[in-house]
């Protein structure tokens, strides 16, 4: 898996000193991502497990757990829910992130990279902190508690979403943009014409990351979440202060492919570390 | 008197402290081709922004065929802006680029068809509205850009540096079909290049722009013979610049005595010029006249040959005087200059000059 | 850009700054200036000033514990996402390997999973019954389960699988841009490879380890659900102290005041990222 020797020269030139060195750091690698994935791996072995207990190496080869989480009417709604959002809070993010990054990248100037800090400014706050205050700011304000919690997800997607956007509108070319408006459109027709249809792979991986972000939030939904609104990963957090068979098992390994799999879209289209290089 | 399309006066551009352009102040004519020539960092691109619109100025006014602009949108003027990497859409086939502009105006779909196509013909390029820019080469690119700033049928053509990402030998040719086809269209036409070869083979009149301000207006001859300014003669061509002080000025021309010895003729701005002034004689290498026989040598300057350099039609010589100035001469090279051996002693004569001021 | 784009711009800025100042600055700031006012069971607060939520905060030996408790699991595990993120980074950024891509993908999709994925998955190796126990018996290191579940321990093992990926981008970037020919240049002038990563490689990572470090410590600070379900009651933490008392106790005033001592951790760190940031400028 890893220290593979290759005809890069880089690798050559670091490996070369010593064999012993390298198959430490092989191994040294090997056992970083061993521990990475295990956690993962083994909720996906878990799933297929005939038994009640969360047991490893499994004793044979079931899907019971697959057929109680699509009974359990409690996790299939929670799971539509989280769909729900994800995709409201994802079209929200990239909207309002593709305004923000083409403001902060075309009319910031030198003040750009004080612009993008404070566009990332979610992150670098806990989100426990960000949920409890909107808790708070809702007793007060008359506004409803759906709203509060489709803003949170919103709010801790923006940053991934102007990361990437501002990272793919830096490959168009302004004069585009410029030659566009001589030639009559406005600026908005410029943006719907020119700027959107050449950054596209970029907003579709804007969109997909931020439902994957949204998909996975715990700490907005934590306080925000209640009757009729409860997100899957809050109906797994309830359930599993309580009990914790297998069928949890099942639902994350639902949620693992989905998320791989769309993780996989976004590396095709864009490359995801554009977008985690927050 | 004829119309002018474009009318600016007294535009002035800052980027925060630095000063960019002006205050700068021209006019275009109807159907003229003017260019906006001088070094990098000039301000003529920045002057061409403010004429499209990309940039508003921060003083003076800019009017089209006597409608004020200065702030007006960029979509709302009435010119075509072809860039210098040509800035085609890479996403719309050669067709949508050529189209879009007319797709801004409304323009209903078939007449945008025949009008989009008529244009391509018109620039050379039947047949290729469905490929994409990227399968087209540079000089073909450059086509459409040309093809989608006139199929607006704009007042105003602005070319910036179009030229300048082609290869020598399509440059050249493109050079005579672009003012080709500007004559054929009519079109004012604001050129902006740091190429003096191309100025001078298209342009009907050239603005010589140099730190943000103008340094002369005038046609590629007037440039060349009478440059009002040290950094136009040098900044045009190849130049000797020689110093001198005035003996005295009569009718049309000054007597300047020069730091090589002779007393020539110069003409130029004499209205400040007094007798006694330190000054500038200007005169182009091929109007140094060079005598290498001491016989018909009479009141001419001495000289000796540092340098000869043979370059097929030409020959260049590096002349140097008993005050140790070097001056240039490019001669034909005919039998008679062939003959001139370096080393030689030959006598120099610079007929009239320029005068110019001392300094910048 | 430049002509007229002075409104444009207005215009493209103002949802996210309505939403930023709106739902999060705001709101945030209420929030913490909560902590001055007192607790009124039947009101939740009263707006009469007040320090005494932070005289209890800081006099109550259980809250003391709780926030050195916090500081420490926040420092290890930056220090562990360090340790094990390091490496990791820097075989990223140099390997020549045309697996680079996936292998990167795989340092990003644990992180896409979500917490609870991931801490559900450590609960299934930690357990009682859990892989880990059953290689250890296996093994023949111990005789009958050990428990790890609800140990700090296991809290702490959690975050840093949960947090290294924080620690691995920033450290990843600035690696990658670091020029290879620097550490060849001082391999010629005869550094051994330990000299090397000292004296170049390391110092040259600063503002990556910064940042890296700076990410991993508040957001371990901020951690609720991870210490909730492996560490139980016993692994109290700030957050879950938060949450607790927002919850159960319905106390805002002194959960605020709580969520203050947590920001005042995190911006004394952000703080010391920058400054130190700025040194290696200088």
């Amino acid at each position: 898996m890893s220290a593979k020797p290759t005809s890069a020269p880089s690798a050559r030139y670091l490996n070369a000193s010593s064999a012993v060195a390298r198959y430490g750091m092989g191994v040294l690698i090997t056992a970083i991502y061993v521990f990475l994935l295990a956690p993962v791996v083994i909720i996906v072995f878990t799933s297929f497990n005939p038994t009640e207990s969360n047991t490893f190496p499994p004793t044979g080869f079931s899907l019971r757990w697959y057929g109680a989480f699509l009974e359990s009417s409690s996790f299939i709604e929670a799971f539509k829910f989280s769909v729900w959002l994800g995709a409201i809070a994802a079209v929200g993010a990239t909207t309002i992130g593709f305004l923000s990054s083409y403001a902060i990248v075309r009319f910031l100037g030198r003040r750009r990279e004080a612009g993008q800090s404070l566009a990332l400014l979610p992150v670098m706050i806990p989100h426990i902190l960000i949920s409890i205050s909107l808790l708070l700011a809702l007793t007060i304000v008359p506004f409803p508690e759906l709203g509060g919690l489709i803003v949170g997800h919103v709010i801790i997607c923006l940053p991934f979403t102007i990361a990437g956007i501002t990272a793919s509108l830096e490959g168009v070319d302004e004069q585009l943009e410029l030659a566009a408006m001589t030639l009559g459109a406005s600026r908005l027709r410029t943006l719907w014409e020119v700027v959107i249809p050449l950054i596209a792979p970029g907003l579709l991986s804007a969109l997909i990351f931020a439902f994957i972000v949204s998909f996975g939030d715990v700490y907005i939904a934590l306080f925000l979440s209640g009757p009729g609104r409860t997100t899957l990963p809050i109906e797994i957090f309830s359930y599993m202060q309580w009990e914790s068979t297998p069928v949890v098992a099942a639902i994350t390994t639902v949620q693992i492919m989905l998320i791989v799999t769309l993780g996989l879209v976004v590396e095709r289209l864009v490359g995801l570390r554009k977008i985690m290089r927050v | 008197m004829s119309q002018s399309v474009l009318h600016l006066s007294g535009v002035v551009k800052r980027f925060g402290e630095t000063l960019a352009v002006g205050p700068v102040g021209f006019e275009v004519q109807e159907g003229e081709f003017l260019t906006l020539l001088g070094p990098s960092g000039c301000g003529k691109t920045t002057t061409l922004h403010i004429v499209a619109g990309l940039l508003y100025p921060d003083q003076g006014e800019v009017r089209l065929r006597g409608r004020e602009i200065t702030r007006l949108d960029p979509q709302h003027r009435d010119m075509g802006l072809v860039f210098q990497n040509y800035a085609l859409f890479p996403h719309k086939t050669v067709f949508d680029n050529v189209a879009f502009g007319l797709r801004m105006r409304k323009v209903a779909a078939g007449e945008i068809r025949e009008r989009v196509l008529r244009m391509l013909d018109v620039v050379g390029l039947p047949g290729v509205e469905n490929r994409q820019p990227h399968q087209l080469s540079g000089g073909q690119r450059q086509r459409v850009a040309l093809a989608r700033a006139l199929v607006i049928e704009p007042s105003l053509l602005l070319l910036d540096e179009p030229l300048s990402n082609l290869d020598a030998v399509l440059r050249k040719r493109m050079r005579l079909e672009l003012r080709d086809i500007q004559q054929r269209l009519g079109i004012a036409t604001i050129f902006v290049t740091h190429d003096q070869d191309e100025a001078f083979e298209m342009s009907d009149r050239v603005i010589l722009m140099n730190v943000g301000h103008i340094e002369q207006v005038a046609t590629p001859e007037e440039l060349y013979d009478n440059p009002t300014s040290r950094f136009a003669a040098e900044f045009i061509g190849e130049v000797n610049l020689i110093d001198g002080t005035v003996a005295g000025v009569d009718g049309g021309a000054a007597q300047v005595q020069s730091a090589i010895g002779g007393r020539y003729r110069a003409r130029g701005d004499l209205a400040s010029v007094r007798a006694g002034d330190e000054v500038l004689l200007m005169v182009r290498p091929e109007r140094v006249e060079i005598e290498p026989d001491a016989a018909a040598a009479d009141g001419l300057v001495p000289a000796t040959v540092a340098k000869r350099v043979f370059s097929g039609d030409l020959l260049i010589f590096t002349l140097r005087t008993a005050d140790g100035t070097e001056l240039t001469a490019s001669k034909p090279s005919t039998q008679r200059y062939r003959a001139i051996a370096p080393d030689s002693s030959v006598w120099i004569d610079l007929g009239e000059c320029r005068l110019l001021p001392r300094g910048a | 850009m430049r002509a007229g784009g002075g409104l444009f711009a207005a215009a493209l800025f103002t949802p996210i700054t309505v939403v930023y100042l709106v739902f999060l600055l705001a709101p945030i700031g209420f929030f913490l200036m909560m902590s001055v006012f007192r607790y009124s069971p039947m009101e939740l607060w009263q707006p009469a000033f007040t320090a005494d939520n932070f005289v209890r905060l800081l006099s109550e030996e259980h809250y003391r514990v709780i926030i050195f408790r916090t500081l420490e699991i926040a420092a290890l595990t930056t220090v562990f996402s360090l340790m094990l993120g390091f490496p990791l980074a820097y075989f990223l950024a140099r390997t020549g390997s045309i697996w680079r891509g996936v292998l990167m993908f795989l340092v990003i999709a644990p992180l896409m999973t979500g917490v609870i994925v991931r801490t559900y998955g450590w609960i299934v190796l930690l357990g009682s019954e859990g892989t880990v126990n059953v290689v250890l018996m296996w093994l023949g290191v111990i005789d009958e389960p050990v428990k790890i579940l609800e140990t700090q321990v296991a809290v702490l093992v959690a975050l840093v699988h949960i947090l290294m990926p924080y620690m691995v981008f920033p450290l990843f970037s600035s690696l990658a841009s670091q020029d290879p020919d620097v550490e060849r240049a001082a391999a010629t002038l005869g550094a051994g490879r330990w000299r090397i990563f000292f004296e170049v490689t390391l110092p040259l990572s600063r503002a990556g380890i910064l940042m890296g470090s700076a990410l991993v410590f508040t957001l371990t600070a901020g951690a609720v659900v991870t210490p909730a379900l492996l560490g139980g009651s016993k692994v109290q933490m700030l957050g879950q102290t938060i949450y607790d008392l927002v919850l159960s106790t319905l106390n805002w005033p002194f959960a605020s005041a709580v969520a203050f001592v947590l920001v005042f951790c995190q911006f004394s760190i952000i703080f010391l990222y920058l400054k130190g940031g700025r040194r290696r400028v200088g």
